[in-house]
């Protein structure tokens, strides 16, 4: 048996999971999210790492690896480090088995991520660097709107008469945001305008990384159940076999994913006695 | 993530760094001045024998560009878009006067570019001693090493006649061991960074070395032995990254936070290719006899490679650069070289088709010495790393 902790660290939050391993049976046993709100990462990394230990009811002396994702490079006490792509394809895949991609959409990216059914990465697109696919950018908007992140989906599956928004460009799309305020349209049509701008992207990256079949949305914008509907109304509108889904933890694949391989690499090690030590 | 304390290596790491980003050259300037009628002698990649110039009496300088560091404007007026970075750089050092403190110059026979880059410099700087140096790509003693030695035995005069000692003054087996003590130290520091990598990582080897370029040999192996003593105190986690070797980067280098980005995307750098001139010969020139034809003999039988060196026998072609891997115990080649350079990029292909042929992984990447978007790379490197930590055997 094998245990190994992942340590997602995204711009917006830090995400750990213990993940126990047995054979190629992985098991997540806790997790912790933490976001970062400008305090030291330093703190974070390790009140996320901590508290997905506690939850999981080990000690850091029983992790046999500590792997790090995302902007972890430079965690101190971390064993080894994972790419993102690579984590988010292998914490999918254990999330939803039947996916074959995911999306990551986070705070400032959008990336399609395709793999096999071993959760190695075949192929990947990614956004341009403009946020308008974001959930910062999202979270801006919610902003100015006067709407919790959390309200958001389920305020824009009320919209009957959605309003189209820039699909280009962060600073555009914020502009048009707030002449529809000014010419009193409702929040829900807002919102429904401004996921179905998101949706059409991120639908398009889907097409142009050759994704078929079930894709799992991971990242911080999984849980918008807003976009999700969005995006499945423009894949059927453009006649794309998607079915495209999230999960509970979805927030959690490049944290799942990190352990996962963790624990794959540190069996590994042990067949050829180079473990870190 | 940060830390408040400054650890001993830490500080060792910032004062290299700030001589080795010196575009002023004041270690240099500072050693002139310690004794009135000094001289130094630049010179460019990738390989001059810095022993005639040290025993003759002069400090030979790396002249390695600007790297990241200065906004090219005269040097781009001196050749065509088409040309690799360094020679503007250079070129833009010299014309601003950067460079005024060397007394000379030497243009190794490295590719097209370096030699034109000497006959602008014969035009802009009449009154500087500049010495196309033509390296043989003949290793027969007979043919290369006697028109090899030729060469020695007249740049050793014009060296001499430079700094104002007289060649019965000169003591070349002196300077053959107080390099071969220099190398020496720098093979130790490349086998413990193989061994330990996590102790000696990449960009401080990087600095080690290149500080090499600017100070005398003597000061510079004492440099190597405070770092190798810090880098063994040093209290370092052993990490699981990928090995890799890089390839390509022997005359143009790499900006520093490129070789950081590679290092922070989970590749230990086990070997290298970067400013060959300190390890081409290795520390065992003899030191008996004729020191000069010791040179010649050292350069024909264990010169090292590079692409700008002639392979005679095509099917000897990566044989080194395997080697490398299968000693250093590597994984997998990153090849990144600079944009326009003519002998890395030409090499490439057939290099890819020896490590094809062996089984190892490899990447390719181009970069400038002033690259500065790194994100495309470290998205690179980082997946190399997990495709070969991951799936590697199979």
């Amino acid at each position: 048996m094998t245990l190994a902790a992942g340590i997602d660290v995204g711009s917006a939050a830090v995400k750990a999971a213990v993940v126990r391993d047995e054979g190629n049976d992985p098991v997540m046993l806790g997790y912790e999210t933490v976001r970062i709100r400008r305090r030291d990462l330093d703190e974070v990394v390790r009140a996320a790492y901590e508290g997905a230990l506690a939850r999981s009811g080990v000690s850091a002396d029983d992790i046999a690896y500590v792997a790090t994702t995302g902007e972890g490079e430079g965690v101190p006490f971390r064993t080894g480090h994972f790419y993102s792509m690579t984590t988010h394809a292998r914490g999918g895949l254990y999330l939803q088995p039947g996916a074959r991609a995911v999306l990551d959409v986070g705070a400032l990216h959008g990336r399609v991520v395709r793999m096999d059914e071993r959760g190695k990465v075949l192929g990947y697109r990614m956004t341009s660097q403009c946020a308008s696919g974001s959930g910062q950018f999202l979270e801006n908007i919610g902003r100015y709107l006067g709407v919790a992140l959390e309200e958001i989906g389920e305020l824009s599956q009320r919209a009957d008469d959605p309003e189209a928004c820039s699909s280009i460009c962060a600073v555009l799309a914020e502009t048009d945001v707030i002449n529809m305020v000014s010419r009193g349209i409702s929040t829900p049509n807002i919102l429904k305008g401004i996921h179905l701008s998101m949706a059409g992207r991120l639908v398009k990256l889907l097409k142009s990384a050759g994704c078929e079949g079930t894709v799992l949305v991971t990242g911080g914008l999984a849980k918008d159940e807003g976009l999700l509907a969005a995006m499945a109304e423009i894949a059927v509108e453009r006649g794309l076999a998607l079915s495209i889904e999230n999960h509970e933890h979805s927030i959690l694949a490049g944290a799942i994913g990190a352990a996962i391989w963790g624990a794959f690499r540190h069996k590994k090690l042990a067949q050829r006695r180079a473990l870190p030590v | 993530m940060t830390t408040t304390e400054t650890t001993p290596i830490e500080a060792w790491t910032r004062r290299v760094e700030d001589l080795v980003l010196d575009l002023d050259l004041s270690a240099v300037r500072a050693w002139k001045d310690a004794q009135p009628g000094r001289k130094a002698i630049g010179f460019l990649p990738t390989y001059v024998p810095r022993e005639l110039i040290h025993a003759a009496g002069m400090l030979p300088v790396g002249v390695l560009g600007a790297g990241e560091e200065l906004e090219i404007v005269r040097g781009d007026a001196c050749f065509q878009s088409y040309i690799c970075h360094l020679p503007r750089s250079v070129m833009e050092l010299g014309l601003s006067g950067r460079l005024d403190v060397l007394d000379g110059m030497l243009f190794p026979s490295t590719c097209d570019v370096i030699r034109n880059l000497s006959g602008l410099w014969q035009l802009e700087f009449p009154d500087k001693f500049v010495r196309y140096v033509d390296v043989p790509q003949n290793f027969d003693p007979e043919v290369g090493g006697k028109f090899y030695e030729r060469l020695l035995r007249e740049l050793l005069g014009e060296l001499c006649a430079l700094s104002g000692k007289s060649p019965e003054e000169v003591d070349l087996a002196a300077s053959v061991r107080i390099y071969n003590t220099n190398r020496a130290r720098v093979s130790e520091l490349y086998a413990l960074r193989a061994e330990e990598p996590w102790r000696v990582p990449a960009s401080e080897a990087y600095l080690a070395l290149r500080a090499g370029m600017q100070l005398p040999p003597e000061e510079h192996t004492a440099l190597l032995e405070e770092y190798l003593e810090l880098a063994r105190a040093a209290e370092r986690p052993m990490q699981d990254n990928a090995r890799v070797v890089i390839a390509g980067a022997f005359c143009e280098q790499p900006p520093l936070p490129l070789i950081r980005t590679l290092e922070r995307a989970g590749c230990d750098l086990v070997d290298d290719d970067f400013m060959l001139v300190s390890r081409w010969l290795g520390p065992d020139v003899p030191e008996t006899g004729d020191p000069l034809k010791a040179l010649v003999d050292a350069y024909l039988a264990f010169g090292g490679e590079a692409s700008c060196k002639y392979v005679p026998d095509g099917e000897d072609k990566g044989a080194r650069l395997i080697a490398s891997v299968r000693e250093k115990h590597a994984e997998g080649v990153i090849f990144a070289a600079p944009s326009f350079c003519d002998p890395a990029l030409l090499d490439r292909p057939m290099l890819q088709e020896a490590l094809d042929e062996a089984g190892i992984a490899y990447t390719s990447f181009k970069y400038s010495e002033n690259t500065g978007q790194l994100q495309p790379i470290r998205e690179q490197a980082g997946t190399f790393a997990d495709t070969i930590k991951l799936w590697g055997d199979q």
